[in-house]
């Protein structure tokens, strides 16, 4: 395996994709669309009526984590759109199977295509960015909140990427694949919460003395369901804001909210005030789950384009 | 050659050392030759199935280097499994397969280089230009970056697409789209070509010229397998012939034997008589043993007849007074081969 052959493809895959014309286009709409609708968000938050969101700091706080989960889901949602094909698409054109009779190997290629797919991913959030980064030059969230965020969801895109082209390396069908990865994503965003709900009565016991019986639900049983959720992960990584003056509560912060809440479900004992610390943190375990799910996905797409194939798939044909 | 008439039938359970074959290129069983060998594809006893259903089954062939070797055998006798086993795209279940000397089932890449695919169809990158699509392949294949412009110029050139170079590939027609496949497949002077169907979608000057494109690489050197239909076309390309069915061998021949034997020198064929008598068909008809009579315009088709059945009708005709204009069979010697070996099945 070398970088060669990786550039080679993820040059080949951007420089095909980039030449149907269209995606400027999407790109353009995209922009102008998330930009507009954060920049709406904000101005509506600052004025409207009952709201009791005074100063613009907080706005903004509110601006940033709203704005970014959004990004985060959305990007998601379009994230199978560029890998989930890439694999079976290009066996049902006929293009692969020339590729893998060169010197490129099956690691290659997977890589190349999960790089250009990823780099793709990153070009959509980037767009995304100027209306993220608006708080920052606000003052309201700090550089290094901004970079780690981003940085975070950067990853996300790509562990989603990787199990997208894992789906399109392991079925013959591009449609299905398709299907497989939008369920993946819904899984990963709305399933674990579900399963977290439907879990939580099944943790409950007895609690309290004979006299005064009743029954606690247990969540630091079931907290993990909860961990590979993007939004969970990308909101408890998120640095914690520097602490407000005296006479504030708790600032009102999207990101710090989820991620204080899943914080008391893994340890609802946690007596600590509200700093963060990595004792009780959740999202390491959340991106290490769906840091080894991507990178499963990654090793057996490049096992399935390795040469030559010793089982085929149902319904695959080489060539 | 020995018996031009023995066509080798060997039942389908084992693949064949027939003692009245036709002689092979080497003697079955000699044993493995050293890497670097004399032959480009060797490959014993392949097997391959698909679930339950047989592809190869006990394939023997050999290709060597210099000459074209044709693969002709009726749909599903397993020639494209075997060209995607060549390609090093499907690993057989058992047997030995060696590519310009390389063991595939441990040096599939030092086999690659050696080795141009190009497959019955394939897709192209439509959004790239002709030139942008070779350097790819060029650089996939590693080509030092000053050979790499003249080699894809010099092959535009050879399959007639050099006014084509800043064209998109979508913008080809489909026989231009094979050309440029061809360009693809020779990018990295293979010494080992494998080509399956490569004359479908060419028109008849396109054909010509893969006709003398072939030679002329077998000619320097290289080892060509083609896989086709067109028998008649495979006849003017191939050195040797290689007839598969079932996915077994059922016959290596040089093409020259096959010619020389004539076309009933495999069996019987059909004849086609054209004669100046509208009743040449009725007339014929009162004749028995010549099988099949079919009434043409200006003539007739009889047969299947061996050439001695064939001459004494000949003669009969004429003695009769009928004016024969042309006698000669119908088909080539391929044919009747490809006819004769098929033939068992029905």
């Amino acid at each position: 395996m070398s970088t060669h052959g990786i550039v080679l493809v993820a040059r080949q895959e951007i420089r095909t994709r980039l030449r149907t014309g269209r995606w400027q286009i999407l790109l353009a709409v995209w922009f102008g669309l998330v930009n507009g609708l954060a920049l709406l968000f904000r101005i509506s938050l600052e004025s409207g009526s009952g709201s009791n969101v005074g100063w613009g700091s907080e706005a903004a706080v509110i601006m940033f984590g709203a704005v970014l989960m959004s990004v985060l889901v959305l990007t998601l949602m379009i994230t199978p759109a560029l890998s989930a094909t890439t694999i079976n698409g290009d066996r049902e054109r006929g293009t692969l199977a020339t590729l893998q009779v060169t010197r490129l190997t099956g690691a290659e290629i997977a890589l190349g295509k999960l790089v250009a797919s990823w780099g793709t991913g990153l070009v959509i959030l980037g767009l995304a960015l100027p209306s993220v980064f608006l708080p920052v030059i606000e003052g309201a969230i700090t550089m290094g909140r901004f970079v780690v965020v981003v940085v975070v969801t950067g990853l996300l895109i790509g562990i989603v990427c990787a199990l997208s082209q894992g789906w399109s390396a392991l079925v013959a069908r591009s449609i299905t694949s398709m299907l497989l990865s939008y369920l993946t994503v819904f899984g990963l965003l709305v399933g674990t919460p579900i399963a977290f709900v439907l879990a939580l009565p099944l943790t409950s016991q007895p609690a309290g003395d004979d006299h005064l019986s009743y029954r606690k639900d247990h969540p630091e049983y079931v907290w993990w369901l909860l961990a590979p959720n993007p939004l969970v992960v990308l909101a408890d990584a998120a640095p914690t804001l520097p602490e407000p003056d005296e006479r504030a509560d708790e600032p009102d912060d999207p990101l710090g909210d989820i991620g204080r809440s899943v914080r008391d479900s893994r340890d609802p004992e946690f007596t600590g005030d509200d700093e963060k610390t990595l004792a009780n943190a959740v999202w390491p375990y959340g991106l290490a789950f769906d840091l080894a799910l991507a990178s499963g996905a990654v090793w057996l797409s490049a096992r399935r384009l390795r040469a030559p194939a010793h089982t085929l798939p149902k319904g695959i044909r080489v060539a | 050659m020995g018996e031009p008439n023995a066509v080798p039938r060997p039942e389908f359970e084992a693949p064949p050392p027939e003692p009245n074959a036709v002689p092979r290129q080497e003697p079955v069983g000699a044993g493995w030759p050293a890497p670097g060998a004399e032959h480009g594809i060797e490959a014993r006893t392949v097997v391959r199935s698909f679930g339950a259903v047989p592809a190869l089954r006990g394939l023997d062939l050999t290709v060597p280097y210099g000459q074209v070797t044709a693969l002709v055998g009726p749909n599903g006798a397993g020639k494209t499994t075997l060209l995607l086993i060549l390609a090093t795209l499907l690993a057989p279940h058992a047997g030995q397969v060696r590519v310009a000397g390389f063991d595939l089932a441990t040096h599939p890449e030092q086999a690659r280089s050696a080795l141009g695919w190009m497959p019955d169809t394939f897709g192209v990158y439509d959004q790239l230009t002709v030139g942008e699509y070779l350097e790819f392949f060029a650089d996939a294949y590693r080509l030092p970056h000053d050979e790499k412009h003249r080699r894809i110029r010099g092959l535009l050139a050879l399959v007639h697409l050099d006014d084509r170079l800043r064209q998109p590939v979508h913008g080809l027609s489909r026989g231009q789209k094979q050309r440029l496949g061809m360009a693809r497949a020779l990018i990295h002077k293979p010494r080992v070509l494998l080509l399956d169907e490569p004359a479908s979608g060419l028109d008849p000057r396109s054909r010509v010229e893969l006709r003398d494109l072939l030679r002329s690489l077998a000619a320097d050197g290289v080892a060509v397998l083609v896989s086709s239909h067109i028998l008649s076309e495979l006849e003017e390309i191939a050195d040797r012939v290689v007839l598969v069915d079932h996915g077994l061998t059922v016959g290596e021949h040089r093409m020259a034997d096959l010619i020389a034997s004539g076309p009933t020198g495999m069996g019987r064929a059909r004849w086609r008589i054209r004669a100046q008598d509208d009743a040449l068909a009725a007339r014929l008809a009162a004749r028995p043993g010549l099988g099949t009579i079919s009434d043409l315009p200006g003539g007739a088709e009889v047969g299947p007849l061996t050439e001695d059945e064939a001459a004494d009708l000949l003669a009969a005709l004429v003695a009769e007074g009928v004016r024969v204009v042309a006698f000669g069979p119908v088909g080539s010697a391929l044919e009747s081969a490809y006819m004769a070996m098929t033939d068992e099945r029905r």
